[in-house]
């Protein structure tokens, strides 16, 4: 929904574990940019075959500014019946950067890697060094900026010249009043009272 | 013509007497051809008004067209992506007079919910709208009209004659 409230940013782009859902099914390991490629390696020869996606978070205020999520996925052996099934491993691999590093590309690991390298190079700006073909995806060729990261203005860079008019916004916009429900003071609190 | 019946005079012979812009546009309203420019969900209502309880060929649209050398109706239907929109322009202006634009849906016709960098705010900043079909999605029979409405415009003439949009 078109948000009359700006994204939190300036001290409030946080990710404390304790408020993350409860996720039983992957490894989630953090790993700093110069161990990631013989992470990624070591992992591809024990089998982990299928690199589901890259996805990446943009923390404005926090250092490293943004995170690069990996998704890989290890299949069950096959089985000698049906009765052996067994269940697929998932791991998950947070890299940490700044704003201008590089990180090098596992295109020639994983071809899946091509299109999410250029998704993420599109919208965040993260460039991806030994990428066969690095350009933008989603958003037109000549378009300029990175739509997802949070110092990106949310309705495009004419959104100035083209308010939004004044029945198009909340009613606590129109109103002055603040926002109810999830808000920032909310969240904040929710982060004290985990970690007390 | 009026209440869309053609105004004929019957002679006793054997000869229908009407006027050429009468049957013309007769039959242009009658034979509203559409071309698929389904662009997001909206379209999947678009299909569904193809469908037998709702049979948009009964009013005449009996294919829709790939090609906008043989379409005069282009249905937007759907969120148009900044990515999308010259392409959308393209087509429109490489449809053939007359040509109508029905704006189907409320990204269509304003951005509907999407008030971001990605989506344009209204296909009408790119091509000119004759109805615009509020909804997300319109029902089937939101479209229908719309297409009843292009009928009854195309029926009533406009500045140029049979040969412009009305």
């Amino acid at each position: 929904m078109p948000s009359t409230q700006k994204p939190p940013i300036a001290g409030a782009a946080i990710d404390p574990p304790s408020l993350r859902p409860p996720i039983d099914d992957a490894v989630i390991e953090r790993i700093a940019p110069v161990e990631l490629r013989a992470r990624l390696e070591a992992l591809k020869a024990n089998g982990f075959a299928m690199l589901l996606d890259i996805g990446a978070v943009d923390y404005l205020e926090r250092e490293p500014r943004f995170d690069v999520v990996y998704h890989l996925l290890k299949l069950a052996p096959r089985p000698a019946s049906v009765s052996e099934v067994g269940t697929p491993e998932r791991m998950r691999l947070l890299c940490g950067i700044n704003d201008g590093e590089h990180l090098r590309s596992a295109m020639d690991l994983w071809r899946s890697a091509d299109w999410a390298e250029r998704e993420i190079f599109d919208l965040f700006g993260i460039v991806f060094d030994g990428h066969a073909d690095l350009r933008r995806i989603q958003m037109p060729e000549d378009w300029e900026g990175y739509p997802l990261r949070k110092d990106y203005p949310m309705r495009g860079p004419a959104a100035e010249r083209s308010p939004r008019p004044a029945f198009a916004n909340k009613s606590n916009v129109v109103a002055g009043t603040p926002p109810s429900g999830r808000t920032l003071e909310a969240l904040q609190e929710q982060v004290k009272r985990a970690r007390s | 013509m009026e209440e869309g019946r053609l105004r004929v005079a019957v002679s006793p012979g054997q000869f229908m007497l009407a006027r050429v812009d009468d049957v013309a546009r007769w039959a242009q309203s009658s034979s509203v051809w559409p071309l698929t420019m389904g662009l997001a969900c909206c379209a999947i209502e678009m299909m569904t008004v193809t469908s037998a309880e709702y049979d948009i060929a009964r009013l005449g649209s009996e294919v829709f067209r790939s090609s906008p050398r043989q379409a005069d109706l282009m249905i937007v239907s759907g969120r148009v992506a900044q990515k999308m929109a010259p392409v959308v322009k393209r087509l429109y202006d490489q449809m053939a007079d007359p040509k109508w634009v029905i704006s189907m849906g409320a990204c269509a016709s304003s951005g509907g919910i999407f008030d971001n960098y990605a989506v344009v705010q209204g296909v009408d900043t790119i091509v000119p709208v004759d109805v615009y079909v509020p909804g997300c999605p319109p029902t089937p029979d939101g479209l229908l009209y719309a297409v009843n409405l292009i009928q009854q415009q195309i029926r009533e003439g406009g500045r140029g004659g049979i040969l412009a949009r009305s």
